[in-house]
């Protein structure tokens, strides 16, 4: 801080300074199954208590066998995915090959890191198959840190639907249930429960769900409708 | 950091067909430091009521002295037992009377109204807003985390058996993923003829 | 081919009438003066064989370096200008390294063949400062690797051309070698087939007496990767060859 002022009033409104971020809400919620995955987020996209759309899906297909769940800061989240689908094409294009799911994973942290000091400002979740063919589910922080997890719930309801992952996919505190691999169906089920659940509580978060279904013949999308106030 | 959390702790409190649930967590930290692991929140009024007052611990024990002084000068003076929507208005008046310096608490009240003879279930913020609720009430460090487990454990009509799953669970599940909150949890279930009063085992970390 | 030089054998940037490199042509015969190497690819891995020339008896012949790791599972036989090759390994090893830095993956052969083809290439290309490089590399390299396609054998020489092939020989010896490749080589060859087929080749188109001091013998193969074989396991190999 300068001592002296160059003169007065020099800086008018230090609380009106641009900030170069913004928070859209969003909530991503995935689930890893033996030969499948599931990633879901819903479809509202908020400035502050304004609502911008009810129509904007976070699920960002980046191949047969992998969709990107981001959310966030959403000026952040399209230069994230644009980026990142341009470096996609370009290790096609390089390689002969469609990029594993691992690889992407990784290649999304060091993207994420690049930019270590002026971060993306982005909950990132990823869903597919991995290169045996068995679903894997990888969550970010914004720069870049990441972890391979079988159930993960990002963005602005991540703290009411973590829990309720634990409890109904990981069986946290269930002292008497048997360790099963979980279905397609009832990680559908899940994820819609938890996205009603958080709609309800969260305002950031509702209008509709966008479902992606990853397993080896392809990608199947679903909708289902939230509340919408 | 907000002086809400300089202890850690949560309540949650659910509503069941003719019962009603409170349960607290059992940690006393000061901030990331654990200091004990037998801190209930969760504190007997009357023989049907409870109050849980989750925040900053010193204002809990206060709160609970006085708000005692006034329960016993009340069933003095009156001769009757304390109805939980009295003792929810109480509460109110005293956290109201201290509205530009307040007790960091925000209470829970469950209890037995044996005059309309049902339950009864309320909570406030810290300077006394009441809110009269017949699904479910909390507060504490992690309240998001009840708030996602609660919306979607909790359904109308609970029996108590019933109503017990659903509370730990969603206590249990919802601390585990809070740094300051945890270590075991105690549960009452408030019937109209009884109280049953349980503790849980869970994980301590 | 030298009756129609002329001028145009100067730069490298210039073509000749004819649509030539003169330059590059020129770097392709000095690849012919190295050392053989010989490749094979099997289904059970790769063998990258070559001789060492050992000029003097006060030679210590274990400095002479001619098969390199470049990754784990990629090694690579190089012949020419040996002070060219390394610069051209160290681009290969760096690119395998980034690749698993960004992808956390192994890099394909065919891609780390691409990469160095691409640093071939870029003779006569000139930076800010002028020039960056004078001429073309005069090495000829065979690349062995196991990827996910499986055992792969690449070859390329100084213009960057790069071909898979089944087996190859580079080098003084290769024009014999490659004949002496094409009749015994089959598609279903053991890794140990390849290994004495190899040094029997060698062998035959070496000057000096083969033994295990004056060759080099590597595998790549889907289990152990890179593997250096050590004097006794050279030996061992000799052994079962007449």
């Amino acid at each position: 801080m300068a001592v002296v002022e160059p003169f007065a009033g020099s800086r008018p409104m230090e609380a009106n300074r641009f900030s170069p971020y913004s928070d859209n809400g969003g909530t991503v919620v995935a689930i890893a199954g033996e030969d499948f995955s599931v990633i879901g987020s819903d479809t509202r996209l908020t400035v502050g208590y304004a609502i911008n759309t009810r129509e904007q899906s976070k699920l960002f297909r980046l191949s047969d066998k992998t969709v990107l769940g981001s959310c966030g800061c959403w000026c952040d989240v399209l230069t994230l995915t644009r980026v990142l689908t341009a470096r996609l094409q370009m290790y096609n294009h390089e390689h002969q090959k469609v990029m594993s799911t691992p690889a992407v994973a990784q290649l999304l942290s060091t993207m994420l890191y690049y930019k270590r000091f002026f971060p993306y400002y982005v909950s990132n979740i990823l869903a597919g198959l991995d290169a045996e063919g068995k679903g894997a589910v990888y969550h970010y922080d914004p720069v870049g840190h990441y972890e391979r997890n079988h159930y993960y719930a990002g963005g602005a309801s991540s703290a009411l639907l973590q829990p309720f992952l634990d409890n109904q996919v990981g069986l946290k505190n269930m002292t008497n249930a048997t360790k099963e691999p979980i279905t397609r169906e009832r990680a559908v089920a899940i994820i819609k429960d938890a996205f009603i659940s958080a709609a309800e509580r969260e305002i950031h978060t509702g209008d509709a769900v966008m479902i992606s279904i990853i397993d080896k013949n392809g990608i199947k999308e679903e909708r289902f409708s939230l509340r919408k106030d | 950091m907000s002086i809400m959390e300089y202890n850690g702790g949560c309540v949650l409190a659910m509503r069941g067909k003719d019962c009603v649930a409170i349960a607290s967590d059992l940690r006393f930290g000061v901030q990331g430091m654990t200091i004990a692991t037998n801190y209930e929140k969760v504190f007997e009024i009357g023989p049907q009521l409870f109050v849980g007052l989750p925040g900053l611990a010193t204002d809990t024990e206060t709160v609970l002295q006085r708000l005692k002084l006034r329960v016993n000068l009340y069933e003095l003076k009156e001769g009757r037992k304390m109805q939980p929507a009295v003792l929810t208005a109480m509460i109110a008046n005293m956290l109201y009377e201290r509205r530009f310096g307040p007790y960091f608490v925000e209470p829970i009240i469950a209890g037995w109204d044996t005059k309309k003879q049902q339950p009864f279930l309320a909570n406030m913020d810290l300077i006394g807003c009441i809110t009269v609720t017949d699904e479910f009430a909390l507060a504490g460090t992690c309240g998001e985390q009840m708030y996602g487990m609660s919306e979607a454990l909790w359904q109308p009509d609970l029996e108590p058996e019933e109503l017990f799953e659903s509370i730990s669970q969603a206590m249990m599940n919802a601390f585990d993923r809070d740094a300051v909150s945890g270590m075991g949890a105690v549960v009452h279930i408030i019937e109209k003829d009884k109280v049953t009063t349980r503790r849980i085992k869970t994980r301590m970390d | 081919m030298f009756l129609t030089r002329s001028e145009y054998d100067r730069g490298v940037n210039t073509f000749s009438p004819e649509g030539r490199l003169f330059q590059v042509e020129y770097a392709i015969e000095a690849i012919k003066l190295g050392s053989t190497a010989i490749g094979i690819c099997t289904p059970e891995g790769v063998v990258l064989a070559v001789e060492k020339r050992i000029t003097s008896p006060l030679m210590e012949p274990s400095t002479i370096e001619k098969i390199v790791e470049v990754d784990k599972h990629i090694g690579c036989a190089v012949s020419g200008l040996i002070a060219d090759s390394r610069t051209m390994v160290d681009r290969a090893r760096m690119e395998c390294q980034n690749h698993w830095f960004s992808y956390n993956e192994k890099m394909s052969v065919e891609s780390v063949a691409q990469a160095v083809s691409n640093l071939a290439i870029q003779f006569g290309d000139s930076d800010e400062d002028g020039g960056a490089m004078s001429r073309p590399f005069g090495v000829a390299i065979l690349f062995a690797g196991c990827d996910e396609k499986g055992p792969q054998l690449f070859h390329m020489d100084p213009s960057g051309t790069f071909v898979q092939f089944d087996a190859k020989a580079i080098g003084s010896g290769s024009e014999g070698a490659q004949q002496s490749l094409q009749e015994q080589y089959h598609k279903s060859m053991t890794l140990k087939e390849a290994l004495t087929a190899s040094l029997t080749i060698l062998k035959q188109v070496m000057e000096e007496k083969l033994s295990s001091t004056n060759v080099e013998v590597v595998t790549v193969t889907p289990e152990k990767f890179f593997h250096m074989y050590s004097k006794e396991e050279v030996e061992e190999v000799i052994k079962d060859i007449s």
